[in-house]
C-alpha cells in the first residue's frame, strides 16, 4: 500500500514539473498559434544558465531563478521579434521548420560551447525528504510542485482579471475582432511568446536540483510537453495543468505495471489515441485542435 | 520551350554517364564515401519527398521506415542467413505494413498535428526496439559479421556500394518522375495545396495519402537495407531517431520540396558540407548541426519553396517576357 | 428530375442553418438562390456536394440517393462545385489546377491537358494558363474555380457566388457563359446575391431565409412575392 502511495505521490509532483513546462508551450500554441518546437531548447538554455548561476557565482537555484526567468523573458521577446514575427503568416511547414531549425541550432550550440556532459547542481537539499509516514517526498520535487500550482493559479488570475490578460484572451479567441478592439495583435504575440518563454525558464530552474542538463535535455521533456498540451486542449493552461499531473502519474504507474523501459512508449500511445479520438483535447472546449494551427 | 527541354535531357544524360564513369576517377576512400552518402541521402529525403514534398503530410517519423527496413533486412541476414537482396522485399513489405498502420489514424490529422503523431510514432517504435532486446538486441544494437559477397550484399570495395546506391537513386528519381508527370501526382499535389477543393474534384483524398504513404515508406525500407549493409551496425537509437528524421526533410526542404530534384540538391549542398564541417572542426562537435539549424531557419524563411524552385522561377521569369509577347499577340488575334 | 432534395436539415449544434428545405431541380434548368447573408444557401451547397453530413432528410441525384457520400464520391457521380471563398492550389499554375479536375474523367495526361485548355479557353482564361494560381485577380481566381469544376465534366453545377467581387462588364461576360453550359445539358443551381443577375439568368428562383425555403418560382413569381419583399425590406435589394 505504501509503495502504491509512493509512486502516485512521486508521479503527480513529476506531473508538476510537465505541467509547468506545458503552460509555456500551451500559452503561445493558444494565442500566437504557433508550435514552437524548440521550446524544449528554451527548457535547456534555462537550465544551463541555472547550473552555471550556481557553480560559477554559487547562486542557488531558488535564488536565481528569478534571474533566469527574467532572461527567458527577454529571450522570448527577442526570439518571437526576430524569427517568429516574420513567418507568422506562412504555411504550416514554415512554422514547423522554423521552429525546428531553431531546436536543432540551440540544442548544437549547447553541444558546442557545454559538449554532451551531464552536468548537475549539488546542493545540501537536493536529496532531502520529507517522511510522511511510510512514504517519503523529495523536498526540490515538492517546490516544483507548488510553484507550479502557483503559477498556474496566478495565470489564471494574470488571464482572467487583469486587462492585459484578458487581452491575451481575446486574441487567442478571435484575433481580427480583437485589432478592431483596438488591441495591438503583435505586441499581445510578443507578450504571449515572453511569458511562455518566461513559465519554461522557471521550469528550467526548478529541475536543474533534480535532473541533469545536457544538450538534448530539452528534446526529452517537449515530446513530454507535446503530450500534455494535446491531452489537456489548445490553448487551455487548466488542460496544461491537469495534463501535466495525469502524464506524471501516467509515467509512474506504467513504470512499475509495465516496464520501466517501456513507459515513454505508453504515454506516447496516449498522446496518439487522444489525437485520434479526442483531438480537442481531455479538458479543452474549444474547437477541435485539429482545425487549428492550420491556415 | 521544347529547346529548354532538350537541353535538360542533355545535361541530365551527361550527368547519368558521368555518375557511372565517376568511380573510375575517384579512387580516394574519404571522399568515395561523402559521394555514397550524398546518394544515400538524395535517395532517402527522395522517398520522404514522395509523401511530404508532393502529398503534403509532413512526416517528422520518416526514420521509421528507414529503420524497419534496415532491422527486417539485418534480423533475417544475421537470424537466418537470408540474403539482404531478398531481404529487401520483407523490408518493403514491413515498411509498408507499418506505414499503412501509422497513415490510417494520422492521415485523419492535418497540419502541425500530423507532425506531431508521426513524431510520437517514432518514438514509440524507439522504444520497443530498444526494449525488445530478444529480437533486435535492444539499444545494444546488431553488428553484421562482415562476409564479403554478392549474396551477401557486403563488399572490401566501396565501388560495388557506389553503384547499388546509384541504382536505388535512379528508381527513386524515375518513380518521382513518372508520378510527377501523371495523374496521381496531380492529386498527391491538390491535396497538398487544398484537401477541401481536391475532394470536389472527385479526388478520394484518404486513399491517395495513403498510396504516397506506401510509396515512400517503401523506398524509405530500401534506402534501410543498403544503410545497414554498408555501415554494417544498426542501433535503436541511430535508425529511429526524431534528428535523423529532421535530416531528412532538411535536404528536400533546402532542395525544394515537391520537385523531381530538389533532394538531391538538398544532399548534394548539406552532405559534403556536413562532412567537411565535421572533419574540419573536429574538436567543435555541434558546429556542424548548429549551422544546419541556422541554413534551416534562413532557407525556410526567405526561400520557402527551398533552392531549385527559386533558380526556375527566376529563369523561367526572364523566358516569360517572351512568351507573354506572344500571348498578347494572340490576344490582339481574337478581338479582331 | 435530376436532383431532388427532401426535408435536408443541418444543425450545427444548437442552430439550425438548413430547416427542412425541399426542392426540384429539372434536367438543364438554371435555378438561382437567393437570401440574406448568413440564411444558408452556402451550407445548402455543403449538403449537396457531401462536404458536410446532414442532420436529417434525402438528397437524391439521378435517382440514387447520395445522402452522406464522401464528396469525391458525389463528384464522381457528376456533381461539381465551386467555393465562395476561392481556394484555388495556389503554388502550381492555372492550366494544372484545371487539368487536375480534368483527371476526374480522363485518366491520361495529354487528354486531361488538353481537355483542361479547351475549358479555360471557355471560361476566357486560357492567356494566365502559364501563371500560378496564387497570383492571379480575384475575378480571375473566380474564373479558376468554374473551370475547375467544370473539367470534372459535371451534369449538375453548384456555382456559389461566382460574381461577388466583379464588376458589371465582368458580370455581363459571364452571364452567357453560364447559359451556354445549360445549352451543353450541364445543370446548374446557382447562389447569387445580385437579384439582377439572378434574374436575368434563371429559369426558376428558390428564396431561402433563417434556412428556410420562404418562396420559390418564375423570377417574377418571386420579386413580387409578399414575403420576398418583407425579408429583404432593410436589406439591401441590389437591383442595380
Amino acid at each position: 500500500m505504501g509503495e502504491i502511495i509512493q509512486v502516485l505521490i512521486s508521479g503527480i509532483l513529476v506531473g508538476g514539473i510537465y505541467a509547468l513546462i506545458s503552460m509555456g508551450l500551451n500559452l503561445i500554441l493558444g494565442v500566437v498559434r504557433i508550435i514552437n518546437f524548440a521550446h524544449g531548447e528554451f527548457l535547456m538554455l534555462a537550465m544551463y544558465l541555472s547550473f552555471f548561476l550556481y557553480s560559477v557565482w554559487g547562486l542557488d537555484p531558488y535564488v536565481s531563478a528569478l534571474l533566469v526567468v527574467l532572461i527567458l523573458f527577454v529571450f522570448g521577446l527577442f526570439i518571437q521579434r526576430i524569427i517568429i514575427q516574420p513567418i507568422l503568416n506562412t504555411s504550416a511547414t514554415v512554422k514547423i521548420f522554423v521552429t525546428l531549425g531553431l531546436s536543432i541550432a540551440l540544442q548544437n550550440f549547447a553541444l558546442m560551447l557545454w559538449r554532451a556532459d551531464f552536468r548537475s547542481v549539488h546542493t545540501a537539499y537536493q536529496t532531502a525528504v520529507i517522511n510522511v509516514g511510510t512514504v517519503a517526498v523529495s523536498i526540490p520535487r515538492l517546490i516544483a510542485f507548488i510553484v507550479a500550482i502557483i503559477v498556474a493559479l496566478g495565470m489564471y488570475l494574470f488571464l482572467n482579471k487583469t486587462l492585459v490578460g484578458k487581452a491575451i484572451r481575446a486574441v487567442a479567441m478571435e484575433k481580427r475582432a480583437a485589432a478592431l478592439m483596438g488591441i495591438n495583435v503583435k505586441r499581445i504575440y510578443l507578450l504571449a511568446f515572453a511569458i511562455g518563454s518566461a513559465i519554461v525558464g522557471l521550469a528550467g530552474a526548478l529541475l536543474i536540483p533534480i535532473y541533469y542538463v545536457f544538450p538534448t535535455v530539452g528534446t526529452l521533456f517537449v515530446l513530454i510537453s507535446f503530450v500534455v498540451v494535446v491531452l489537456g486542449g489548445m490553448g487551455s493552461m487548466l488542460g496544461a495543468f491537469l495534463g501535466g499531473i495525469i502524464i506524471g502519474l501516467v509515467e509512474a504507474i506504467a513504470g512499475v505495471v509495465i516496464a520501466p523501459g517501456l513507459k515513454e512508449a505508453v504515454y506516447f500511445i496516449i498522446f496518439i489515441l487522444v489525437l485520434l479520438f479526442r483531438p480537442s483535447g481531455l479538458f479543452s472546449l474549444g474547437k477541435g485542435s485539429e482545425e487549428v494551427g492550420l491556415k | 520551350m521544347r529547346g529548354l527541354l532538350s537541353k535538360k535531357s542533355i545535361f541530365l544524360f551527361i550527368l547519368l554517364i558521368a555518375a557511372f564513369a565517376l568511380p573510375n576517377f575517384l579512387k580516394n576512400k574519404f571522399y568515395m564515401n561523402i559521394v555514397i552518402m550524398v546518394i544515400f541521402y538524395a535517395a532517402l529525403s527522395g522517398s520522404w519527398n514522395i509523401l511530404a514534398g508532393y502529398a503534403g503530410q509532413l512526416s517528422l517519423g520518416h526514420s521509421i521506415f528507414f529503420g524497419l527496413g534496415a532491422y527486417t533486412s539485418t534480423l533475417l541476414l544475421v537470424k537466418m542467413g537470408v540474403s539482404p537482396w531478398l531481404g529487401i522485399i520483407a523490408a518493403l513489405i514491413m515498411s509498408m505494413a507499418v506505414g499503412a498502420l501509422i497513415g490510417y489514424p494520422a492521415f485523419r490529422l492535418k497540419g502541425p498535428f500530423f507532425t506531431l503523431a508521426t513524431l510520437a510514432f517514432s518514438e514509440v517504435i524507439r522504444y520497443i526496439a530498444s526494449f525488445w532486446k530478444e529480437l533486435t538486441n535492444g539499444a545494444m544494437g546488431i553488428n553484421i559479421p562482415f562476409k564479403p559477397g554478392l549474396a551477401t550484399m557486403m563488399f572490401r570495395t566501396k565501388e560495388p556500394y557506389y553503384f547499388i546506391a546509384l541504382g536505388m537513386l535512379l528508381l527513386i528519381i524515375l518513380i518521382t518522375f513518372f508520378i510527377d508527370r501523371s495523374k496521381m501526382g496531380s492529386y498527391f499535389i491538390a491535396i497538398r495545396e487544398n484537401e477541401d477543393a481536391a475532394e470536389v474534384l472527385g479526388i478520394p483524398i484518404t486513399r491517395y495519402k495513403m498510396y504516397s504513404m506506401l510509396i515512400s515508406s517503401g523506398l524509405a525500407a530500401l534506402t534501410g537495407v543498403f544503410y545497414a549493409q554498408y555501415i554494417l551496425f544498426i542501433e535503436p537509437e541511430a535508425v529511429f531517431n526524431i534528428n535523423f528524421s529532421s535530416q531528412i526533410a532538411l535536404m528536400s526542404i533546402i532542395g525544394g520540396m515537391g520537385t523531381i530534384f530538389g533532394p538531391i540538391v538538398g544532399a548534394v549542398l548539406l552532405v559534403p558540407l556536413n562532412e567537411i564541417m565535421r572533419s574540419a572542426f573536429s574538436s567543435l562537435n555541434g558546429l556542424n548541426f548548429f549551422i544546419y539549424g541556422i541554413v534551416l531557419i534562413i532557407v525556410v524563411s526567405w526561400m520557402p519553396n527551398g533552392i531549385l524552385p527559386t533558380i526556375t522561377n527566376q529563369v523561367k521569369k526572364r523566358g516569360l517576357k517572351v512568351s507573354t509577347d506572344r500571348k498578347g499577340a494572340g490576344k490582339i488575334d481574337t478581338a479582331n | 428530375m435530376i436532383l431532388q432534395i427532401n426535408s435536408a436539415r443541418k444543425d450545427f449544434g444548437g442552430v439550425t442553418a438548413v430547416n427542412n428545405v425541399s426542392f426540384d431541380v429539372k434536367q438543364q434548368e438554371i435555378v438561382g438562390i437567393i437570401g440574406p447573408n448568413g440564411a444558408g444557401k452556402t451550407t445548402l451547397f455543403n449538403l449537396i456536394s457531401g462536404a458536410l453530413p446532414l442532420s436529417a432528410g434525402k438528397i437524391i441525384f439521378k435517382g440514387e440517393d447520395i445522402t452522406n457520400q464522401k464528396p469525391d464520391l458525389i463528384c464522381k457521380k457528376g456533381v461539381g462545385r465551386t467555393f465562395q471563398e476561392v481556394k484555388p492550389f495556389g503554388n502550381i499554375s492555372v492550366l494544372e489546377n484545371v487539368q487536375t479536375g480534368a483527371y476526374n474523367r480522363l485518366s491520361r495526361r495529354k487528354e486531361a491537358r488538353e481537355f483542361a485548355e479547351h475549358v479555360l479557353e471557355k471560361v476566357r482564361l486560357i492567356h494566365r494558363k502559364d501563371v500560378t494560381a496564387k497570383s492571379l485577380t480575384i475575378a480571375d481566381k473566380k474564373r479558376l474555380e468554374v473551370a475547375r469544376a467544370l473539367a470534372t465534366k459535371p451534369e449538375l453545377l453548384l456555382l456559389d457566388e461566382v460574381m461577388a467581387g466583379l464588376n458589371t462588364s465582368e458580370i455581363q461576360e459571364i452571364i452567357p457563359l453560364i447559359r451556354s453550359l445549360a445549352e451543353e445539358g450541364i445543370t446548374l443551381i446557382v447562389i447569387e446575391h445580385i437579384m439582377e443577375v439572378i434574374i436575368q439568368l434563371s429559369h426558376r428562383v428558390i428564396v431561402i431565409q433563417h434556412g428556410e425555403k420562404i418562396a420559390e418560382g418564375t423570377p417574377t413569381e418571386v420579386i413580387n412575392n409578399k414575403r420576398v419583399i418583407e425579408a429583404y425590406l432593410g436589406e439591401e435589394i441590389t437591383i442595380a
